[in-house]
């Protein structure tokens, strides 16, 4: 078991980042870490982000005995507690997302994960106590984040599921008629059993019966009538601005 | 990697679909990139030491907070309990509609390795004295010099000034 450092932190730093991850000699390897990725920015370095997250590398961190930094995780810092307000930098953009590898965006989804973990708490917390929670856009810049992180993941993923197969859609599905005359796309699911076996399927109609025909005429009806009304009201408003201003120039739209 | 495969099995950030159909002999179900948030929050009411209460998804399982807390933030995890919290139907807005507070589910996580945990305060009293020479000193002054410019003459001893003289 590691001994405890003067600051009662533990990291082993994952051997790979050891040499890439440059200190100066006075500062303390963990606390520079741990200054790193709280809150002073968000374009944290994936440098900065593995140390943090051992574990999603090849080496495990290695855990004492009665050490609670792993729910310690789930609070600011203790310097930040009772600050009215707490820096924090811009979120990550689709752009910048786009130049990390996979492996670097797989680490920071996690580090941004228990950042938001983090600020849930806090926010709960301060509702609790009836105070106002320090920066609260802390969570708007991070769900931000993180959203346009699985957008890029979601990109790459079709990419590859293009070369490699054609297929545009990860999930299979088809369109189909409803009851009530709509076609749309319907998406499969997944059963253990086929379709003929599967009752409540079954009893899903996707066909649209007779009598529903009058029914489909009225809304087409209905439609266009009001695409005719707009039609009929804009010319109406013109042919009326056109009396009051006869050289008015007609706009083009 | 995951990344690499085509039709993932495994699912992506826990999606509605995670639940694939599972038959014995299948691979184990993983997910990557959970977007799942756990809340911790102070116990109502007393809990034993070693016990931590969340706030969770409702999608989410006893299995599941155990391995998420195992392998994302290295607790130690015992045992799990989970209830649904109904969030209150009754309270009502100025249009005189009734407002639904969300329902929540509640995990009771207990540590294993004889691990305790109190509740810390996160909002302690700190003397908000601002530093010299700073924005928020000026600020403040300002701030002083207008209250006192609102002020009575203290001379008229608290008499308003709508009595003449």
């Amino acid at each position: 078991m590691a001994a405890s450092s003067s600051s009662g932190r533990i990291l082993t730093l994952c051997k790979q980042f050891q040499n890439v991850f440059r200190i100066s000699s006075a500062v303390n390897a963990q606390q520079c870490a741990v200054r790193l990725t709280r809150g002073q920015s968000k374009h944290v370095s994936e440098k900065s982000a593995e140390v943090r997250i051992c574990l999603v590398g090849q080496h495990r961190a290695v855990h004492t005995s009665a050490s609670r930094r792993g729910l310690e995780e789930f609070f600011d810092s203790p310097e930040n507690w009772g600050e009215s307000s707490v820096k924090s930098g811009a979120p990550w953009t689709a752009k910048q997302l786009r130049t990390k590898s996979n492996e670097d965006l797989h680490k920071l989804w996690y580090v941004l994960l228990k950042e938001r973990n983090m600020l849930l708490t806090v926010e709960q917390e301060s509702k609790r106590q009836r105070v106002p929670m320090p920066s609260p856009e802390r969570l708007k810049k991070i769900e931000r984040s993180m959203t346009r992180l699985d957008t890029v993941v979601t990109e790459r993923e079709t990419a590859l599921r293009l070369l490699q197969t054609g297929q545009e859609k990860s999930r299979p599905g088809a369109w189909r008629r409803n009851v009530f005359g709509y076609t749309y796309w319907y998406r499969f699911k997944e059963y253990a059993i086929p379709w003929y076996m599967n009752k409540h399927y079954k009893r899903k109609k996707f066909f649209t019966p007779l009598y529903v025909q009058p029914h489909i005429r009225l809304r087409i009806e209905k439609h266009l009538q009001e695409k005719a009304r707009k039609v009929r009201s804009n010319k109406e408003k013109l042919a009326v601005l056109k009396k009051k201003f006869p050289h008015m120039k007609v706009p083009a739209s | 990697m995951p990344y690499l495969q085509i039709f993932l099995r495994n699912s992506v950030s826990s999606s509605p679909l995670r639940h694939s159909v599972y038959q014995l002999g299948n691979p184990q179900l993983r997910i990557f990139r959970p977007n799942w948030y756990l809340t911790l929050v102070r116990p109502g009411k007393e809990q034993p030491p070693d016990t931590v209460q969340f706030r969770i998804p409702m999608e989410m399982t006893k299995y599941d907070i155990k391995n998420y807390l195992e392998k994302i933030y290295n607790i130690p995890v015992g045992a799990v309990r989970t209830r649904i919290q109904f969030g209150s139907n009754k309270k009502t807005n100025h249009l005189n509609q009734k407002v639904k507070m969300p329902d929540y589910k509640v995990a009771y996580v207990q540590m294993a390795q004889g691990q305790t945990f109190t509740f810390p305060n996160i909002f302690p009293e700190k003397d908000q004295t601002p530093a010299e020479g700073s924005m928020e000193e000026m600020q403040n002054k300002f701030m002083e010099d207008e209250k006192q410019r609102q002020k009575l003459d203290p001379r008229r001893g608290g008499v308003t000034e709508w009595f003449g003289l």
